[in-house]
């Protein structure tokens, strides 16, 4: 009963004309995201977070969250339309949506592109809309050691995803711990890392990290390479609806899409790119034909569209209950709300109901609106594909150069930017990976505040990370995850 | 591949850096960690994962690996005129500055000087509509009031 007057309440929240205005910007300003290659939805909410701030919390949640999902579905045309990903989690829809694309299908890949996106995004909101509330009843009884306890857990997770190597992931991990003590100490009150730098004693912004990270160092890494021509397929105005056989075989695979992508969409650095990969792998595996795909076979589209939608939703659930974010996104977000005066964690379903529910809402409002925006305007997107990168580029330089001055009207925070971009780089071409460096960063501070209060209860036995069951637990779990893989090889 | 080499190299000195940083801020005794225990610790765990990595690495490059040194200067060229912006930003004014930074990124992608000065007025007074006006971002003004 309590989540139906919840649902009911946040229904009456993000149904309000300015929060279906916000929703809608977000969704929109999502597609574009995704269709366009070579700006992801992390750097795009990072630019945009900047502009939320004259907003109601509620509605630049829900805008920034649109952002996220919408993005999930924008990347979907560029891989079909152009093979070329729009955004990180639609690599795979490359394989078989272009095939199929180059077979004359591709209304049918984008059709199904859509409606899975929709299923899988509507399903997994469901499962959040029950999951969220329960959840964070449960995590209400924890206390400091269980957080940090989990928090490691989470942390030895994400190295566990990582799609290089385990030790890179893990030294981007200990790279983002040092990144998140820069700042004032707030025990002690020491200043860490800051040399005397004003902008580094108010601690390293999230935004400009991101921006840098995310945002310049893709571009710098575009530029390497000589401009070729796309070639984009006519997009189709009509045969956009699947056909009843291409619902037979797309129904199972995007409902195992939707149920994988909302559980690896918790865990964190598993998100929507692994949901989407592990998805394919799945339907390959399952299907009575697998040399079809990649050769067209419209599982191979329905599947990863549903997972990657899914996972964006599951993505909330650690946020909304925890506190924690699972992904670079999630953690901006996590960023967006503490600006706006707002405690992400279990408390925040009782604090502000209307931000908790608002936002789980707006997701079913903004799935609906998604089915409807992408259908129709393929065209219109496949037109913007056709802007040189050339000319786009230096926007988004200039959008981020904005972004990252008008956090708080700095120029050193440009320049953190500026440093990160170059850093960003260069561990793309030494073969790193950014996400769990900017985990680590966000989590390492509550970390560190989490492991220091504990020992303060236990006035400073480490006996307090045993003795308690749940927080022992967890423990034992990072443990075993992060000594697995070093004793493999590799 | 041996430039995994040269990023743990790299690591390695940054995680020394780290933990003797947080050696002088002080760790404090392990049942009540100080400023510099979590610097420390992320340093050494840090410098041991790069040795790993070192270690492991074979010395050789495995030939095929993807060339480190771009064939253009692309890349540089945008790097040094974000920060060139960044330098002027509040010398000059947002509107003159953005004017400059577009100009150059459109003529170092060889377009015609009326193309690139064109877009690059409109594109400075269009963000300047959007951001100053629309979104009421504060952007710094130079001398000439904008």
């Amino acid at each position: 009963m309590e989540i139906f007057s919840g649902v009911l309440y946040g229904f009456q929240v993000a149904l309000q004309p300015i929060n279906l205005l916000y929703c809608f910007i977000g969704v929109f300003i999502g597609t574009l995201v995704g269709v366009l290659p070579g700006l992801g939805p992390a750097a795009a909410i990072a630019l945009l977070l900047p502009s939320t701030f004259a907003a109601s919390p509620v509605a630049a949640i829900i805008m920034l969250a649109g952002i996220y999902y919408g993005a999930m579905y924008g990347g979907s045309t560029t891989s079909i339309l152009v093979n070329i990903p729009g955004e990180a989690a639609s690599v795979v829809t490359c394989l078989d949506g272009y095939v199929m694309a180059r077979q004359g299908r591709a209304g049918a890949a984008l059709g199904i592109a859509a409606f899975g996106s929709f299923i899988a995004g509507t399903l997994s909101v469901i499962a959040l809309t029950f999951l969220a509330p329960f959840l964070a009843r449960v995590t209400l009884r924890f206390g400091p050691p269980e957080y940090f306890a989990l928090m490691a857990l989470g942390l030895t997770l994400l190295t566990f995803f990582a799609r290089e190597s385990t030790v890179k992931a893990l030294m981007m991990a200990a790279v983002g711990l040092l990144c998140g003590t820069v700042g004032q100490d707030t025990i002690s009150g020491r200043f860490r890392f800051a040399f005397g730098i004003r902008t580094l004693e108010d601690g390293l912004g999230l935004v400009p990290v991101i921006m840098g990270l995310f945002g310049i160092s893709e571009v710098l890494l575009n530029l390497e390479q000589r401009e070729q021509r796309r070639d984009i397929f006519a997009p189709p105005t009509t045969g956009l609806l699947p056909t009843r056989q291409d619902w037979r075989d797309s129904s199972v695979p995007i409902l195992r899409g939707s149920v994988l992508g909302f559980f690896l969409g918790i865990l964190p650095g598993a998100g929507a790119i692994i949901a989407s990969f592990a998805s394919y792998a799945v339907e390959k595996r399952a299907s009575r034909h697998p040399e079809r795909f990649g050769a067209g076979a419209i599982e191979g589209v329905a599947g990863p569209e549903a997972a990657n939608n899914a996972a964006a939703g599951g993505a909330f659930i650690p946020l909304l209950t925890l506190g924690i974010p699972a992904n670079a996104v999630m953690a901006i977000l996590l960023g967006a709300l503490m600006i706006h005066g707002l405690q992400p964690g279990p408390l925040l379903v009782k604090q502000a109901p209307d931000v908790f529910w608002g936002i789980i809402t707006s997701m079913y409002i903004g799935n609906a609106m998604l089915l409807v925006l992408n259908l129709p305007l393929i065209p219109m997107w496949a037109r913007l594909l056709r802007v040189p990168y050339s000319v786009m580029y230096p926007f988004i330089l200039l959008f981020c150069l904005i972004g990252a001055y008008s956090v708080t009207n700095n120029v050193g925070d440009g320049i953190v930017m500026w440093v990160f971009g170059i850093v960003g780089y260069l561990l793309k071409k030494f073969d790193y990976e950014g996400a769990p460096l900017i985990l680590a960063m966000v989590i390492g501070p509550m970390m560190e505040e989490a492991l220091r209060q504990s020992l303060i209860l236990s006035a400073g036995s480490f006996d307090i990370f045993v003795s308690r069951p749940i927080a022992a637990g967890f423990l034992a779990a990072a443990a075993v995850l992060l000594i697995l893989p070093l004793m493999r090889r590799r | 591949m041996a430039r995994d080499r040269v990023s743990g190299l790299a690591w390695l000195a940054v995680a020394l850096f780290a933990a003797a940083q947080g050696l002088s801020l002080g760790l404090g005794s392990l049942h009540r960690p100080g400023p510099g225990f979590f610097p420390f610790w992320g340093g050494v765990a840090l410098g041991l994962l790069s040795i790993l990595l070192v270690v492991r690495t074979p010395a050789r490059d495995t030939p095929g690996a993807p060339r480190l040194r771009p064939d253009t200067a692309r890349p540089f060229v945008a790097a040094g005129a974000i920060l060139g912006y960044l330098l002027l930003l509040e010398v000059l004014g947002f509107v003159p500055v953005t004017f400059l930074f577009l100009l150059l990124l459109f003529r170092l992608e060889r377009r015609g000087w009326a193309f690139s000065a064109v877009s690059a007025a409109a594109g400075a007074v269009g963000a300047y509509a959007l951001f100053q006006l629309w979104l009421k971002t504060q952007l710094p003004s130079g001398p000439l009031g904008f």
